[in-house]
This record gives C-alpha cells, structure tokens and sequence, in this order.
C-alpha cells in the first residue's frame, strides 16, 4: 500500500466519523438522562422562601444566591448578596462562573418557578452539583417574606422565630433595595464593619 | 481477502471506532449536541402554554398528565395519558413520545415539575414539547416594591 493509497484510507475514515458526529464547539448536557431525572425530580433541590430568608439574615457564607432576571431587573430590586447571571446567558456563562466546593449551596431564582427549574436541569446537567432553586422565586419572597403578617391571637415559640426570621431578611431587602447603586457597596461594607466590632476583631 | 490481510491493522481499530460512532449517534440514551440550541424556546417563553390555547396548535395532540390529580380542564380531541414523572424515561413512554406527530403537552399542578421535565426531555431533541400553565405570564414580577428612602448605610 502505498502512502497515497492510505492518505486515501485516513480521509476516508476522518470523512465517516465527521459526517456522524457533528463538531461544533458549543455545550451539551453530559450526566445520563436517568440520572438527571433523579436529580429534576429530587425535592432536597429546592428551597422555600423561609429557608433562603434565614440564610440571608444571618448572612450565610455558604450561600450564594443566583439571581436569573435580566441585568436591568436585577439593578432595580434583588435579595441581598445575590449575583446576576442572566437565564439566556446562563449555559454559557455558568459553568465558569458558579464554583466553590460541595459545602457551597448556589440557589437559583427568577421571578417565577420557569427560569430556575430550567436553569437548574441545565446546571445539573453540565455537572454544576450544588445547585438548587428557590421555590416560588421572587413573588413568594414577596408574598411570604415582605407582605408577612401574624393574625392570630397567640403565638408559639416556632412562629416567633419564623416571623422574626422573615421581618429580617425583610429589612435587609428593603434597605440595600432602597439605596441607589452608589451607596449600596458602602452599606455592605459598613454592615460588615458592624459585624466586625460586636465579634470584637480588629477593624 | 486480501484487502483484509493487507490492512487488518488499521480495520482492526478503525471498525470498532465507526461502530461507536454511530452507536453514539443514533443512541437514545445520552443528550443531543448544543444546549443552548435546545434550550432556545425556554428564553422567549414560547413553550409555555396557557390550556385554553392548546386548541389551538395544530396536529394531533398529546396531553401527559404528570401528576395524580384528575386534568379540571377539557382538553378536546386530545389523547391524555397519566406517565409519573419518574417513569417518563421508560422505554414506552418515552418511545411514544417521540414518535407522536403532533405537539406534546406536559401538564402538571407543579409548574416546576413539568418545566424540568420539558427541559430534560428537549436536551435529549425531543421537539414540539410544551408545558401547560394556569399562569400567561409566569415570570413577571406580580409586586411592586417600595423603597424606604429614610435608609442610609453606617458611617
């Protein structure tokens, strides 16, 4: 055979396989379906509202909070220490971006459920692990976290804590959403600071 | 014969790797090439569906009720099938999925089920796949927010 003859061979073979298996440089999903099945249909994927208010009052350095709205969205209102990566850029932007070791909880939300569900089977899929969603997104932070209020009569020690819980992650979006742009880096740094001095550590 | 013999070498690798890639190619056990691609009806929202306008999409219509309640809505001239959402992947369901001509609903009281569902199965190609919401417009923010314009950060 001569070398010709087997350049000819190669080509061939090169011919086959890329004409079978289409070479673009984009991402696809590669955990198994059946395996992300079991993670879609996880309910330890989710958190509620309450959950993700605990974290943000008591500022929770396990947590990072993945905000899916549009940058112009996020920039109006968002839930404290939250980061922007917008849902249409997610794929790509993702898996560069979301990190930290599997002690690290990245919770996704969006305005609804749609954004972060489908954010979330992305994530799992491209192996982002520590991924999950806050349930109800934005408008059941609003209706159970902003608008709550106690009714009854009397209440029990686990509902104090609940409420309580709830009116300070309130206050801190109220007030870091109140802020222009301008000053909301120095409130986080003067919160830090405060924090700082209770622990009695140096400035 | 002599063909064979001549290049038993190179066949030796080169056959089992073309019958991996069509294995690969054809599988249906694995994602589709380019997520984003796949993704693409999930950023304008055009997947989702509203039940009164299923009638209105064309083709032969197939319902798949994920949950265990009774669909309250009536979805004429549609076939509804009851599939849990862990047994989506079996073989026949998924096979009758794929193979059905017209659109595919998903239909669940759990938007978020049937939206990670819609999307696990569109990574896999699935085309034509819809989720069924109560809500037209499920990602817009329903409050408005007032700012407290007394707040100021420590000095």
């Amino acid at each position: 055979m001569n070398t010709r003859e087997k350049l000819s061979i190669v080509l061939l073979i090169l011919g086959v396989i890329l004409a079978l298996l289409p070479l673009t440089g984009s991402r696809s999903l590669s955990v198994r379906p059946d395996r992300l099945l079991l993670e879609a249909l996880d309910e330890k994927s989710w958190f509620t509202v309450d959950q993700v208010a605990r974290f943000v009052a008591t500022e929770d350095t396990s947590v990072q909070l993945i905000d899916l709205r549009p940058a112009e969205e996020f920039s109006r209102l968002n839930i404290p220490g939250s980061v922007n990566i917008p849902y249409d850029r997610f794929i790509d932007i993702a898996p560069g971006t979301i990190l930290g070791g599997s002690n690290m909880k990245n919770i996704l939300y969006s305005n609804g459920d749609i954004d972060a569900n489908n954010a979330f089977v992305i994530a799992r899929g491209l192996k982002i692990k520590n991924v999950y969603v806050m349930k109800g997104g934005l408008n059941e932070w609003f209706n159970t976290v902003m608008n709550s209020r106690f009714t009854g009569d009397r209440i029990s020690a686990r509902e104090n804590a609940l409420f309580e819980n709830r009116r300070r992650a309130g206050n801190m979006f109220t007030e870091i959403n109140s802020l222009p742009d301008s000053l909301k880096k120095k409130y986080f740094e003067s919160k830090h600071l405060s924090a700082k001095k209770l622990d009695g550590g140096c400035e | 014969m002599d063909f064979i013999r001549k290049y038993k070498a190179i066949l030796l690798i080169v056959i089992p790797v073309i019958i991996l890639v069509i294995f690969r190619a054809t599988g249906t056990d694995h994602f589709s090439t380019d997520a984003q691609k796949l993704a693409e009806p999930s950023f304008s929202r055009s997947n989702i569906i509203i039940p009164g306008k299923v009638s209105q999409l064309s083709g032969e219509k197939l319902i798949i009720n994920l949950g265990k309640d009774v669909i309250k809505h009536n979805f004429e001239g549609a076939t509804v099938k009851d599939i849990s959402p862990d047994s989506i992947l079996a073989k026949e369901y998924i096979g009758m999925i794929k193979k059905h001509e017209g659109p595919v609903f998903l239909y669940s009281s759990d938007n978020s089920i049937s939206v990670r569902l819609w999307m696990l199965l569109s990574q896999m190609g699935i085309k034509n796949l819809y989720v069924v919401s109560e809500n037209p417009d499920p990602e817009s923010l329903k409050y408005e927010f007032r700012p407290d314009t007394t707040v100021r950060p420590e000095s």
